[in-house]
């Protein structure tokens, strides 16, 4: 179930890279939607409506870093890459990566010593953290299921919906 | 009182004090010497809480990986969080159904609420593993505190001992009452090198895993880039001489429910220097005073002795 489940991601991942990162890597223009299912086990994925977002806000630094070359949008990032060229990767999941606290990973990041940024969210905290914070700031949908609605597995996870606790029982001595 | 003379009696007293303290006080350069700094290769969590959002997502995570009993109310009810207990001095705390719980805290720092995720913090020196007198907890090489039921006698000494009142006890058990606390998920995934159950579903990255001497300078460089975001403190660092779990916040800590006031060395410090001195005393004033007593005794009893067979033998000419 696992194993499919990884091959399914991974497939994913590999169709994102091809639907997003020729059009965009080589000076193309950006998608119009972005299709983000990482967690799409608790939740469907998201077909992130990246034209809307690009009306909302014009300067791609703010969610993209500098990787387009012109500038950033966060004062302690100005420090160096003021002048930063454009980079080759510019998709959220080139840098933050699904699963950011593998043995394998930490050790990259830990021994390496020319190294810089060690303090990297992953993709998933990458998403929300950008995503949740704007749009509290924008008063923008900020409810859970209001970017993506909860499958089933979610439902039993959560303990909510027709999984919800029949009564009976007490949250513990402290309830 | 013959042989001693009640002044003599009452400098050797004196006398005596004096040594115990003066070996007393060595025991404890003795034991500072030895300072124990937490396993090399711990392991910990930052835990942020500018980062939280109060979503739950950790506490049916928690759930679902130790296979707790249903909760009162499903994790995505935030009705939660307007629970208090104690005629309204105290919010939601870990229970024996619950290893790890999040609060919501209205703080007058900070218009937007501040929530607070709470679980065992894994001391680097646990002091509910120096209360327990059948060695039931384990302070593991990955930095989780493991408590083992088999032994546990039921006595409830690391509740009382825990500065962050963590462990619950099955109090509705009968036959087999027993601690509950979080884990670290040490039998499951962190002896496998895998972060807890928690760290792995929180969508906002406000649990981050790593060595923990690489997160307290990950912490320190966070509050170093963002200063006016931070308080300049990262609770756990030194508090109770370390803890694997450690927080970062944006509203002084006492405003969120930290204990402030909690000493920067492990609470074993307090009762190290007089549990040094008690197998001395115990085991070497018995020994020592039993070999007075027999030497002393033993003159005597030798000159009679010879006395007596001196005599035996002039009866036998």
């Amino acid at each position: 179930m696992k194993s499919r489940k990884r091959w399914a991601l991974k497939g994913t991942i590999v169709a994102l890279c091809f639907l997003v990162a020729p059009a965009f890597g080589a000076g193309g223009e950006p998608p119009d939607s972005v299709r983000i299912d990482s967690l799409s086990h608790l939740y469907n994925g998201v077909d992130f409506d990246h034209e809307l977002h690009v009306g909302v806000e014009e300067d791609c630094s703010v969610c993209h870093h500098h990787v387009f070359g012109n500038g950033v949008a966060d004062k302690q990032c100005a420090r160096c890459h003021s002048n930063s060229k454009g980079t080759t990767s510019v998709a959220c999941r080139d840098c933050h990566v699904e699963d950011p606290f593998t043995v394998e990973y930490l050790t990259k990041m830990e021994t390496d010593p020319n190294r810089y940024h060690v303090d990297i969210t992953g993709l998933k905290g990458a998403y929300h953290l950008r995503c949740f914070t704007c749009h509290i700031e924008m008063e923008a949908p900020s409810e859970c299921a209001s970017c993506h609605e909860r499958t089933d597995a979610g439902d039993r996870f959560y303990r909510s919906g027709k999984y919800a606790p029949t009564g009976g029982g007490t949250g513990g001595s402290h309830e | 009182m013959s042989g001693i003379s009640r002044r003599k009696f009452l400098k050797s007293t004196v006398v005596a004090g004096g040594s115990a303290a003066a070996a007393m006080s060595s025991t404890k350069k003795a034991f500072a010497m030895k300072e124990f700094e937490g396993y090399p290769e711990s392991m910990g969590v930052l835990v942020d809480l500018t980062r939280c959002i109060g979503c739950r997502t950790c506490e049916a995570a928690c759930n679902k990986e130790h296979g707790l009993p249903e909760p009162a109310l499903p994790f995505d009810d935030f009705s939660v969080f307007d629970q208090v207990f104690h005629e309204g001095k105290q919010k939601r705390r870990t229970t024996e159904k619950a290893y790890t719980v999040v609060n919501r805290y209205e703080t007058k720092d900070q218009g937007a609420p501040v929530y607070r995720k709470l679980q065992c913090f894994h001391c680097s020196e646990p002091a509910c593993l120096t209360s327990c007198f059948v060695n039931a907890y384990t302070k593991t090489k990955e930095g989780a505190v493991i408590y083992n039921a088999d032994v546990c006698v039921g006595c409830r000494m690391c509740m009382v001992a825990c500065p962050f009142s963590m462990p619950a006890y099955t109090y509705d058990s009968a036959l087999h009452p027993q601690i509950i606390k979080c884990n670290f998920c040490y039998d499951s995934r962190l002896k496998n090198g895998k972060p807890p159950a928690c760290v792995e579903a929180c969508p906002q990255d406000a649990l981050t895993f790593g060595h923990r001497k690489t997160l307290v300078k990950t912490a320190h460089e966070r509050i170093k880039a963002n200063p006016k975001k931070y308080v300049d403190h990262v609770y756990g660092e030194t508090e109770v001489g370390g803890t694997s779990w450690m927080y970062l916040s944006s509203v002084p800590f006492d405003q969120v429910d930290f204990n402030t006031t909690l000493q920067h060395h492990p609470i074993l410090d307090n009762t190290k220097s007089f549990l040094g001195i008690v197998p001395m005393v115990l085991g070497i004033w018995p020994a020592m005073f039993l070999g007075f007593h027999l030497l002393a005794k033993g003159g005597k009893g030798e000159k009679k002795d010879k006395e007596s067979k001196n005599r035996v033998e002039v009866q036998g000419e």
